[in-house]
């Protein structure tokens, strides 16, 4: 995957860059917003890491700029702890999420993995991986055409899961996404509610589907 | 300094006055002048004329004799016309005026002898037989000039008044602005707690400086939490940092194998993870305290968020060996940031999660009065100490009990700030139940239950 980099903090472009490249992604990196602008509309690349506060150009104005222009590019925003609040707006501007420095890498990964991903989609009426499948609209799940019984926000649990099968997703993103929970709380929310969904769908069905990924998440996938 | 007073606004607007009543005095004084001047004029001819009718009465009676005897008596009388002439194909007859050219109706004699300035009516009781009748125009100047000297003496007294008046109102303003000023510059040299006097006439000057005050505390209150927040990163950022450091020092002297380096990193990341969460934490109450986000309030129904929460949290509790439950008394809603209330709800209910024992009950509870709608966290644990109340809710401060847990006792001074930005007072259980309770009284904004969660 091509990926554009604007960032203007060099030491964090160069984490980042090494990163993603060791990942097998070809990273291209610009440091000012008005250079990422051009860049961005040569549109070579699969998803854009913008950082917030750029020289030149702020990255919420190119990013803003280039929706207007009606590019469809997957964006990740980056900004600093002290810009919480910077959020929504970033993702009313048109970001597609939005990652607060300083950051694991494998938590910028995940999230690039999953915005990339969710721009080739449609909306899906049923999710399905392996024997398991679930129907969003009338909400029921079911594994191997066993109905599960689930709880609202399992229901929400599973179906971000699955969404994203296949791909790693990490602790703060399940809290964003699922509980709607913006900083980090001191209970194990997730690993309560994910052991509770493990024990409904994966005890006695054989494979297990969710598993957890050392140091990264959580992955859904059919071994 | 002293002239200073000329550069205020009030003594320029006095200036201003004092010139629109200098000129309208002038206005109404040329305007005396003119009608003044006009009047007496008129009068004069109004006299010779009389003079002039008397004298052809006596001619037309009996001739140029009779005509020349009333001349002469008239000439005797005071307080008519003063100079006479009579004069036949240019002739003098009678008068005392030197002859003169012949020309009948208002004929002023500008300049006629020293000292004179004659007005007069001329007439030809028959032809070539010439009359003329006039009187001297100075006494008509001397009470001109005693007019024009009492407008002189009330141009004088108005400006005196305009100026003078001008002087005491700019001066007043003056030491007032310069109050203010002596204020501004002992807050500029450090007195924080200077204010600008109040003099309690309610007037434009007073509201100003009460505006003026009010923003200084306001301002001053930012300084406060600037300087607590600084306080607290300098002092409580140390403890991890000098932990962390400690640490690595000793990953250096004992790790042996690759894999001693590994674990000694991982769990030096984590650690710089619990300080950077510090940070975001101290960063967020100081946001949250300075009112940034009263901007994206909107409406919240409190009995979809009361429940959301007790979701996430119901099977947490469980696990735990506790007991999370909601009562809905009643439906309310609120106006405001639904992401912190989660974040107020979520610390108050980690809390009683973390900091009772197993087997604690603990209880969600939405009711309402007629103007608040209350939300309360309880639980039947150990609670706290009475005298330890006030305390709880101050930024860092960690009960003895709980200090063997991680954190850094931010999370009830987050509550705090939280609630104060949503106007809702904190109130804690002071009854002889066990365990803590935490009520919440928030300002209730719309009427019926209906909102938005």
């Amino acid at each position: 995957m091509k990926i554009l980099l604007i960032e203007d903090d060099r030491e964090t472009a160069g984490h980042i860059v090494h990163g993603l490249e060791s990942q097998g992604h070809s990273v291209e990196q610009v440091h000012d917003g008005i250079e990422g602008l051009a860049q961005a509309r040569a549109g070579e690349h699969s998803a854009l890491i913008v950082d917030r506060m750029l020289p030149g150009m702020d990255g919420l104005s190119l990013v803003k700029q280039l929706r207007t222009e009606g590019r469809q590019i997957p964006v990740l925003f980056l900004t600093t702890m002290s810009g919480l609040d910077d959020r929504v707006a970033g993702l009313e501007g048109g970001g597609d999420d939005y990652l607060v420095k300083p950051f694991a890498f494998s938590e910028l990964l995940a999230r690039v993995n999953a915005i990339t991903r969710r721009h080739g989609e449609g909306e899906p009426t049923k999710l399905r991986v392996a024997d398991l499948e679930m129907d969003l609209i009338r909400r029921t799940a079911s594994r191997g055409g066993k109905g599960i019984d689930l709880q609202p926000q399992e229901f929400r649990l599973l179906e971000y899961l699955l969404r994203n099968a296949g791909r790693v997703v990490t602790r703060t993103m399940l809290l964003e996404n699922v509980w709607d929970l913006h900083f980090d709380p001191r209970t194990n929310i997730v690993e309560t509610h994910l052991s509770r969904l493990r024990s409904k769908i994966d005890r006695g069905f054989g494979a297990e589907l969710i598993h957890t990924v050392r140091g990264a998440g959580y992955i859904l996938r059919a071994d | 300094m002293r002239i200073r007073f000329l550069y205020t606004e009030a003594f320029r607007l006095s200036a201003i006055y004092a010139g629109i009543f200098a000129l309208s005095v002038l206005a109404l004084g040329s305007v005396v002048f003119v009608m003044t001047d006009r009047a007496f004029r008129d009068q004069v001819v109004l006299f010779s004329r009389a003079d002039i009718a008397a004298m052809r009465n006596g001619f037309d009676a009996e001739g140029v004799k009779e005509a020349r005897e009333v001349l002469q008596q008239i000439m005797g009388k005071p307080g008519e016309s003063d100079f006479f002439l009579l004069q036949k194909d240019g002739k003098k007859i009678a008068g005392n005026l030197p002859p003169m050219p012949a020309q009948s109706g208002i004929v002023p004699l500008p300049g006629s002898g020293p000292g004179h300035d004659i007005l007069g009516v001329g007439d030809f009781l028959e032809p070539g037989l010439y009359v003329y009748a006039g009187s001297d125009l100075q006494r008509v100047h001397a009470a001109e000039r005693e007019i024009l000297q009492a407008l002189a003496w009330l141009f004088a007294l108005a400006m005196l008044l305009a100026i003078g008046g001008g002087t005491l109102v700019s001066r007043s303003f003056l030491q007032r602005s310069d109050a203010m000023a002596r204020a501004c510059r002992a807050i500029m040299d450090g007195d924080l707690k200077a204010r600008i006097p109040v003099r309690g006439a309610y007037d434009e000057l007073d509201r100003l400086a009460g505006t003026i005050n009010e923003m200084l505390d306001r301002i001053a209150a930012l300084m406060e939490n600037l300087r607590q927040v600084t306080n607290d990163i300098a002092h409580d950022l140390r403890t991890p940092v000098s932990h962390l450091r400690q640490r690595l020092e000793r990953a250096r002297e004992d790790s042996h194998e690759a894999e001693d380096y590994a674990e000694a990193l991982s769990a030096a990341i984590e650690k710089t993870d619990e300080i950077l969460q510090l940070f975001a934490s101290l960063l967020r109450i100081a946001q949250i305290e300075g009112g940034a986000r009263r901007a994206d309030f909107s409406p919240i129904a409190l009995g979809p968020l009361l429940t959301h929460v007790r979701d996430m949290f119901g099977a947490v509790a469980e696990a735990s060996g506790h007991h999370l439950e909601l009562k809905l008394q009643a439906e309310a809603a609120i106006r405001g940031d639904r992401a912190l209330i989660i974040q107020l709800l979520t610390n108050l209910t980690e809390n009683a999660i973390l900091h009772t024992p197993e087997g604690t009950n603990i209880s969600l509870l939405l009711s309402r009065t007629d103007e608040r709608a209350l939300i309360t966290v309880s639980d039947d644990g150990p609670g706290v100490p009475r005298e330890e109340h006030d305390k709880l809710f101050q930024r860092l401060y960690r009960r003895e009990a709980s200090r063997s847990r991680p954190g850094y006792g931010l999370g009830l001074s987050l509550v705090a700030a939280i609630a104060e930005l949503h106007g809702a007072d904190i109130s804690l259980r002071d009854d002889s139940a066990p365990g803590l309770g935490v009520t919440l009284s928030f300002p209730v904004t719309l009427p019926t239950a209906q909102g938005t969660g």
